[in-house]
């Protein structure tokens, strides 16, 4: 770990040095962008989406390349981007609180450190659905019977530590009630054993139930405020159940980027998310977007690190 | 609805659209020929290039690409033993020895024929039973699809080969090799040895390439002294439409192997695979003489291709209606409709009913076009092929093998991965060890154990659990009769001369 982080320190040194003169006109060279995703994915399609966008508003004639490093539900391509040199040619996109779960499950060559923050771009909070024809439509139902007897409902997810997952552990510790996992590999399969009625509840996410809305009850939405894709639908805190929680989709770049490199990308950022075509864009692809960046992101990333740390240390999910 | 239908055939018939069509299957059956090149790596390597492009010519490539891979796959089958995609696994058994008996062009006709006629069944249902056919998807659950795994599995039995030990030891390879990576309900890595690489499981395509193609590539290399090649690349063939008449007689096989291929993919999670081992398995169990099966009977190769073309549009019933794919390739597909803003769900028959409707049309179409496209261009020039000396071919298909291994996910491990597998199938070969168990074992295997814990999971740890819904029920009568039926006609065939005799 030290010698991790020596070396570490002497390549942002190394960096600071070689970038001051370099990057008087940043991009002059065709920038990366490495999804850990497969094309055609969620965070692939927010990838594609925000490129041409940046290219636009990094000026300079930038060129920006989508690279599919798909494997290990992400970990392959975040890792890539963690390890490349931080020059600002190497972007990657980031999910959250998934990449930081996995510091704390797996065995992973990177850390919450490892990262530049750039921005947070879709914010897809979570939602309780239950089949279309169940008993369950409120969540006082559904707490009554969870708590009839422990285990009693199943809840069908996309996968461990994942935010469906964290917010489950949060919903079991409000409602004081045990519930029965079923993972599923990938949100379709569960939402399928959802709207066949083989479980009794689903968490997944707004964008995923936004083209839905007729075959479930959704009984609330992990949110501060009502979501203007769900009419009608009270959040959580409204029902009395302190719960705000998501999967988050943003963008970092490896730690120890050149300042104005890193000004410069995030300037791009907030340009692009104040596009209104962009926002159509996002809004088509079913992504709620809420943009986050820099420092904000750090401590959004932060934040999520504890919640996470807190999950695997009361209820470690392997 | 079906008014959106006619209203969506002008645009798919205008130019532009059409070519993707025709230049998607021409693609497609390149593809689908070279071994370690698979349909759903096809679509996935051309889903970014598409994100410029008008949604119908990107969906007609796709469309094209999907059938025509599923056909392609046969060719090198039939002519090498080597499967050019995991579906046509099945296809081998028969084609191979026609091949060998100087009928390996009557075994691409009829795998043509077969595969089109697959393909057009399954668009026509995709176009007027759509919304129908997602309700019974949603009907199986985890317990409905381990028993639909169960009887996948149950389809080893004929797959064995002579020595039974052998086969049920390649079986159990196969099964262990779909066990590696995380397990997903526990959370656990398995086998992967701190591999990353390893945690989303083995591909199909590295094992396939790795046991099926490498050893024959070696054995090409092997034969130093080289043989009269100038009789192998006559496959004497007629004309296609000369023989389109004589295997009108398949039309059962042809039927029920579509009815097969087409509700194996709206299964979630089973695919083309299944389908085509399935269907080979029917096809032989109704056949009047079973014992000429795996020597060359041109109804296997009927059967198998039939199959695989028969989920390509089916598969996509539940993942246009419900976002579910049925196959890999249909996952893939999925993808490329995100990018173009087309969500999955009910709302999208609403909203876009052209580019739906437009994308049925196109696999319709695209499956028509197989038989003029495939049948008459590619299967002539393929053929010749056959002509290459042998440790030209040998050189060739190792090259291409590596290409395709690689480009996969774009990573050498997966080379190192397929070439260890070749190792494997090249002493397998040696020692006369069947490979098809293996390859159903690797895609069942997995499948089976899963929804078992999943379903039993639901079910709080009672066993009941799996035989609790109607739906289950159905399939463990199914197999129950596929097992006990040669049981039953053979005690009924040892009681039928009783009577004349006493």
């Amino acid at each position: 770990m030290n010698a991790k982080l020596t070396s570490l320190a002497a390549a942002l040194c190394l960096a600071s040095v070689t970038s001051t003169q370099a990057l008087a006109d940043y991009p002059e060279k065709k920038i990366d962008l490495i999804v850990g995703y497969a094309a055609g994915g969620g965070t692939d399609v927010m990838a594609r989406t925000v490129a041409p966008f940046l290219e636009e508003y990094l000026g300079n004639d930038a060129t920006v390349v989508v690279k599919n490093m798909p494997g290990a539900s992400g970990q392959i391509g975040v890792t890539a981007v963690a390890q490349a040199d931080p020059d600002g040619y190497t972007i990657g996109t980031y999910n959250l609180p998934g990449m930081m779960a996995r510091t704390l499950d797996r065995d992973a060559d990177y850390s919450a450190d490892s990262f530049s923050y750039l921005a947070n771009v879709v914010n897809d909070p979570n939602v309780i659905v239950t089949p279309k024809g169940s008993d369950i439509d409120t969540m006082d139902e559904l707490v009554d019977a969870a708590q009839e007897r422990d285990g009693a409902v199943t809840v069908s997810m996309s996968s461990l530590g994942g935010d469906d997952h964290f917010f489950l552990i949060r919903l079991s510790e409000a409602t004081d009630a045990e519930y029965t996992i079923v993972p599923f590999s990938g949100s379709a399969p569960a939402r399928s054993a959802l709207m066949g009625g083989h479980v009794t509840m689903g968490i997944i996410n707004l964008s995923e139930v936004v083209n839905f809305r007729d075959e479930f009850n959704v009984l609330g939405i992990a949110t501060e405020e009502r979501s203007d894709l769900l009419k009608g639908v009270p959040t959580f805190s409204e029902q009395g159940y302190d719960l705000i929680n998501g999967s988050l989709r943003g963008f970092i770049a490896p730690a120890g980027l050149p300042e104005d490199v890193e000004s410069s990308l995030i300037t791009a950022f907030e340009k692009t998310y104040e596009d209104p075509e962009f926002q159509e864009a996002m809004l088509k692809s079913g992504n709620p977007v809420n943009l986050t960046t820099g420092e904000g992101f750090e401590a959004l990333n932060a934040e999520q690190l504890e919640l996470a740390e807190r999950v695997w240390n009361t209820s470690p999910w392997k | 609805m079906y008014g959106s239908l006619i209203d969506a055939l002008p645009a798919v018939l205008s130019l532009g659209n059409f070519a993707a069509v025709v230049i998607g299957v021409i693609a497609g059956i390149c593809i689908g020929a070279l071994p370690g090149l698979s349909a759903t790596m096809a679509v996935s390597v051309l889903i970014p290039f598409t994100f410029g492009m008008d949604p119908l010519i990107a969906l007609g490539m796709m469309a094209g690409i999907y059938n025509g891979a599923m056909y392609g796959g046969s060719i090198p089958a039939v002519l090498l033993r080597i499967p050019g995609t995991p579906a046509a696994v099945a296809t081998s058994f028969d084609g191979y020895p026609m091949a060998q008996q100087g009928k390996g062009g009557y075994a691409l006709q009829v795998s043509v024929v077969s595969s089109a006629i697959g393909g057009i069944a399954s668009a026509i249902v995709l176009m007027l039973l759509a919304p129908p056919l997602a309700k019974v998807t949603l009907l199986f659950g985890p317990s409905e699809v381990f028993w639909v795994a169960v009887f996948g599995l149950s389809a080893i039995v004929f797959l064995l080969g002579g020595d039974v030990l052998k086969g049920l030891m390649s079986a159990c390879f196969g099964v262990f090799v779909s066990l590696i990576g995380l397990d997903t309900i526990s959370g656990f890595d398995r086998y992967t040895f701190g591999h990353l690489e390893l945690l989303d499981g083995i591909n199909i395509v590295v094992l396939l390439v790795g046991l099926y193609a490498l050893p024959p590539a070696i054995a090409l290399l092997e034969e130093v002294i080289d043989v009269d090649t100038s009789t192998a690349g006559k496959l004497n063939t007629v004309s296609i439409w000369k023989a389109i008449p004589s295997m009108l007689r398949f039309w059962k096989t042809w039927l029920r192997s579509a009815v097969i291929g087409v509700f194996v993919g709206i299964l979630p999670g089973a695919g083309g695979s299944m389908g085509a081992f399935l269907s080979y398995n029917e096809a032989r169990r109704a056949s009047h003489n079973p014992d000429n099966w795996g020597k060359g009977e041109p109804e296997g190769v009927a059967a198998s291709e039939t199959s695989n073309n028969a989920d390509t549009a089916s598969a996509l019933i539940p993942a246009l209606t419900l976002g579910i794919p049925g196959t890999a390739v249909a996952a893939v597909m999925l993808g490329g409709l995100l990018i173009h803003g087309l969500q999955p769900g009910p709302m999208l028959f609403r909203d876009n009913p052209d580019i739906v409707f437009g994308f049925m049309w196109q696999f319709l179409f695209a499956a028509i076009l197989l038989i003029i496209l495939g049948g008459a261009l590619a299967t002539n020039s393929f053929a010749q092929v056959l002509r290459l000396p042998r440790p030209l071919l040998g050189a060739f298909i190792i090259t291409l093998v590596l290409v395709g291994v690689y480009s996969i996910n774009g990573r050498m491990f997966d080379v190192y991965l397929m070439l260890g597998f070749g190792l494997i199938g090249y002493f397998m070969d040696k020692l006369k060890f069947p490979l098809p168990p293996v390859v159903l074992g690797l895609i069942l295997g997995s499948l089976a154990e899963q929804n078992l814990r999943l379903a039993l999971r639901i079910g709080g740890g009672e066993w009941g659990v799996l035989t609790a819904s109607t739906t289950s029920q159905v399939i463990i009568a199914m197999i129950l009769l596929v097992v006990l039926m040669p049981l039953i006609s053979r005690v009924l065939r040892r009681n039928k001369p009783q009577p004349s005799t006493s």
